[in-house]
């Protein structure tokens, strides 16, 4: 991975920008390959005092340990000064993409191979003792064959000490566990197992799950759903940094919301939704239990929905406004200028 | 640290050939003998472990600089960088890979300035000559230089499972973490898993202490050969250690070596 440098690399096209990071298609001028190349965003003048950012080095970090099927791969690093770049394999969609593209329609069978893609990822990396924390749809790639990878790592860390104290601000909100959001310190890989519980019902209803404004009206979402917790049923949770008493809330059966939905399946988000985190299912308990291995069988990667072909053919129907103005800015530079990084 | 050793970029990336090692090292040779070679490896451990202990780092942390120095001049010649500016850099990286917090550049470079004038005069007799930009600058060429491995198992915890699977001993783990430091001036990190030179340091600790532990060795599932090599590369060290007036030999050492360039090369390899 060493011989890099960032003239190795020319940019294709912009795919998208995050919290730290702006994503560009690019070719390996060497070997002729198509790759996702990840700028990390110079930050203030303070953070360049820092050097190679930190969120970047977790990243790199991180991936450089692991190698599985569902676990996005880093092919290189590369970087000018403390600007760093990072190089992954290119992945086509994201199941953000895919939840929104209303051309879609996503059965049983598709659903639940997503799940155990995305479980099967989960359960190596907590295997490897490395919580997510920040699972949602947009960090869900999927390959073009059908194959789903967990990407972003920026958040990502070992959870190997019991003693050592976690930061709470983690998770965009919507996936966020109601742990997280009372504030705890101690919380470990549940935090992934209730976002994969939002995905689940995202998939099923195509819409995000628990939309909270804010992080009390987030907790009401919840609450509203899934009853208000009490010292019975979440032993500990009135003693959690920033516990509030919520009004009563009834818990509403799962069965209620999702109606359409198998009862094997409810059962395995029964198990994801559990308030309380020691209760919640562990990745490797969610695959076995029946629902899995249920009919009807996942469906085959190859045979996986893609979104209607978007940006280098048609412009997509509705992109987000930021990705649309800076595709203009990009396509506004003239011809087929090699831009560098 | 956690996840598989077996399976992690310091097992399959990091474990070198000995004869490897000794051939990269050819063009040092050439102006050092082995030995020295071996005392200016002991000399910069030594400036990393007093630099660390000035900004309070664990000794997780500055025992994880200590080896991204030993790997980044395991490919690289001594005056490819000079080893007076990798040394602080190392700590900038680690502190940040293990999750200490972000050390800044500049309060490194004053510390260096102090640590040198205060403590390490008699090896350096001019003012430091780095500043927080040369850190941040040779930040990433030790990145690249580590192929981006960036996560080192060290042999502490391992070393307190043995403890603990002897029952507590706690002269025998505290004499047995020192060696464990020490064992970071000699090549066995970059040679050897950690589990085995925490064995092998066990095993020197236990002569020393004249700890009878035969038959705990005996059922132990490992390679015996390794751990003898490995006690015998730490035995080494400390007979050449015991030799060695740093306050007196140290300068020349360095200036045998063909001063860096000012600035990092583009490509160090």
């Amino acid at each position: 991975m060493s011989k890099s440098s960032y003239k190795k690399y020319e940019k294709i096209s912009f795919l998208g920008e995050g919290q730290f990071a702006m994503v560009y298609k690019a070719k390996n001028l060497e070997t002729g390959e198509i790759v996702a190349v990840k700028k990390i965003k110079l930050g203030s003048r303070e953070d360049a005092r820092d050097g190679i950012n930190r969120t970047a080095l977790r990243e790199i970090k991180l991936l450089q340990e692991l190698s599985h099927e569902n676990v996005i791969g880093l092919l290189d690093v590369f970087g000018h000064k403390s600007n760093v770049s990072l190089v992954f394999e290119l992945v086509d969609t994201d199941l953000e993409i895919i939840i929104k593209d209303q051309k879609i329609v996503l059965t049983q069978a598709n659903i639940k191979s997503y799940l155990i893609q995305t479980l099967k990822g989960l359960e190596y990396l907590h295997r490897s003792w490395i919580m997510h924390r920040d699972l949602k749809p947009n960090n869900l790639l999927i390959c073009a064959n059908g194959v789903l990878k967990i990407a972003d790592f920026g958040l990502a860390k070992f959870y190997a000490s019991p003693t050592r104290i976690n930061t709470h601000q983690v998770v965009t909100r919507w996936y966020r566990a109601p742990e997280l959001l009372f504030g705890s310190r101690h919380y470990a890989t549940g935090v992934d197992i209730w976002a994969v519980g939002c995905i689940l019902a995202e998939l099923l209803l195509r819409v995000p799950f628990l939309p909270g404004d804010s992080d009390l009206n987030q907790l009401d979402k919840i609450f509203s759903v899934f009853g208000t917790p009490s010292e019975e049923i979440w032993p500990g949770v009135k003693l959690l940094p920033d516990y509030i008493q919520f009004r009563p809330y009834p818990a509403i059966p799962l069965k209620e919301i999702f109606t359409a939905c198998s009862d094997d399946l409810i059962d395995v988000a029964d198990k994801m939704f559990s308030l309380y985190p020691l209760k919640r299912c562990t990745a490797s308990e969610a695959l076995k239990m029946p629902y899995f291995s249920n009919r009807p069988p996942p469906t085959e990667g190859s045979k996986l929905p893609m979104p209607t072909k978007q940006q280098e053919e048609e412009p997509p129907s509705k992109p987000n406004l930021k990705r649309k103005l800076l595709d203009q800015i990009n396509d506004a530079v003239p011809g087929k200028k090699r831009l560098q990084f | 640290m956690a996840g598989n050793f077996w399976k992690s970029s310091h097992y399959q990336q990091w474990i070198v050939d000995k004869q490897d090692l000794v051939r990269e090292r050819q063009e040092d040779l050439k102006y050092l003998t082995e030995e020295e070679y071996t005392k200016v490896q002991i000399f910069f451990a030594n400036f990393i472990q007093v630099l660390g202990e000035q900004h309070k780092l664990r000794q997780q942390v500055i025992a994880t600089a200590t080896v991204y120095f030993k790997r980044f001049y395991a490919r690289n010649s001594l005056k490819s960088i000079d080893p007076f500016l990798l040394a602080p850099t190392c700590i900038f990286l680690a502190s940040k890979v293990e999750e200490f917090g972000v050390i800044s550049a500049n309060r490194l470079a004053g510390s260096c300035t102090n640590v040198i004038k205060n403590k390490f005069g008699y090896a350096y007799s001019q003012d430091y000559p780095y500043h927080s930009k040369h850190i941040l600058e040779c930040e990433f060429y030790l990145l690249e230089n580590l192929d981006c491995c960036l996560i080192v198992y060290q042999p502490y915890r391992p070393l307190l499972l043995l403890i603990q699977d002897i029952g507590q001993e706690e002269q025998l783990q505290t004499l047995t973490w020192r060696i464990i430091n020490d064992s970071l001036r000699t090549d066995v990190s970059l040679l050897y898993p950690p589990h085995q030179i925490a064995i092998g340091a066990l095993q020197i600790a236990c002569v020393i202490l004249q700890k009878e532990l035969k038959h705990w060795f005996a059922e132990l599932n490992v390679d015996m050969e390794k751990i003898q090599e490995i006690a015998r590369a730490i035995v080494n060290l400390f007979e050449l250690w015991k030799g060695f007036d740093e306050k007196k030999e140290i300068a020349g050492l360095l200036d045998k070596i063909p001063k860096a360039k000012p600035n990092p090369p583009v490509t160090a390899r």
